[in-house]
């Protein structure tokens, strides 16, 4: 909350180049299937929530941009690639996953049923395993060390003396 | 012709191509989330890849994993390991090639995933305004098949 009590969100792309902080309550959630919200992020449907009359800084670089149509730009990190803005003459939304908390915004709504892929509906039906019970995975995860940006917002990034 | 599986980013810089598919996933976990910034990180095994135009930019998102996306246009391409490559399924000019079988770290799911299908949609001819401006849009993605030049000329 800020001081005001207006709610308050941050999040950013997978490296931290990009960061964002949000002032104020978001407007609609909603996940879209349009075959453009598709390819722009590799992905069955992209979750979005417009930014609405909330105030959006970009408190660490800002996102480059695609001109994705005549009508609408996509902003992505240039740096690690983390789609995160869709923007559009009725304003910007973000991709919901780039927030820190995302399980803080359900969508509500389904766009460009057209587009939607025949086994989404299915996909909470699917067989579940942790990544470790993964046998094709299972070893070398054990080893691993990520080097994603945590879930908040942090002083300089990545830490000295870290892998690159 | 036909059964290339062919695929490539938003803008049409990168392209690939693949002789065969291995099995399709979606993970759950908070890094394939980010990447993706998606609900989760849909993948599968791309046997035989090519890339046929350009090649992505990699980010190294943990001491094992590599991610490839286009650095024109953003689109989240790979996930390297020292087994092999995983392609976005997003990003195959036919996603419908591959269904996912498997869930992986379930732990990590957030909780609304399960009820997406139940949500209500828009249905067409219910916001005028919203349809003449969708009506009205040209979009420059690259379309779904491979092309001898890209963009085309005129818009370039």
């Amino acid at each position: 909350m800020s001081l005001d009590n207006r709610p308050v969100y941050t999040g950013g792309c997978q490296c931290g180049a990009v960061r964002f902080r949000i002032e104020g309550a978001l407007g609609d959630a909603s996940v879209c299937h349009c075959r453009m919200c598709q390819k722009a992020s590799g992905n069955f449907y992209l979750p979005l929530v417009s930014v609405h009359s909330a105030r959006l800084d970009w408190t660490r670089a800002e996102p480059k941009r695609f001109r994705s149509s005549s009508h609408a730009w996509r902003g992505f990190c240039a740096e690690c690639g983390t789609p995160l803005t869709y923007e559009a003459p009725d304003g910007v939304a973000l991709a919901i996953a780039a927030f820190d908390h995302p399980e803080e915004i359900a969508p509500t709504v389904q766009w460009g049923l057209e587009g939607k892929l025949p086994y989404v509906d299915g996909v909470p039906g699917l067989p579940a395993h942790a990544t470790l019970e993964d046998v094709e995975a299972e070893h070398f995860l054990r080893e691993l060390k990520s080097y994603q940006h945590p879930d908040h917002d942090t002083e300089s990034w990545p830490p000295e003396g870290d892998h690159e | 012709m036909s059964d290339e599986i062919t695929g490539g980013c938003q803008c049409g810089a990168v392209r690939f191509r693949c002789a065969a598919l291995g099995r399709a996933s979606l993970c759950h976990c908070r890094m394939c989330q980010k990447a993706f910034g998606g609900f989760y990180g849909p993948l599968v095994t791309a046997k035989g890849l090519t890339w046929t135009r350009g090649e992505p930019a990699r980010f190294q998102s943990s001491n094992v994993i590599r991610r490839g996306f286009c650095e024109k246009c953003g689109t989240p391409l790979t996930y390297e390991y020292e087994g092999g490559t995983e392609i976005a399924i997003g990003a195959l000019d036919d996603p419908s090639l591959a269904a996912p079988v498997i869930q992986l770290n379930p732990a990590d799911k957030l909780d609304f995933v399960a009820g997406l299908h139940a949500l209500p949609w828009r249905p067409a001819g219910e916001n005028p305004a919203f349809d003449a401006f969708m009506a009205s849009v040209e979009s420059y993605q690259h379309p779904d098949h491979d092309t001898e030049t890209w963009p085309p000329e005129e818009k370039s």
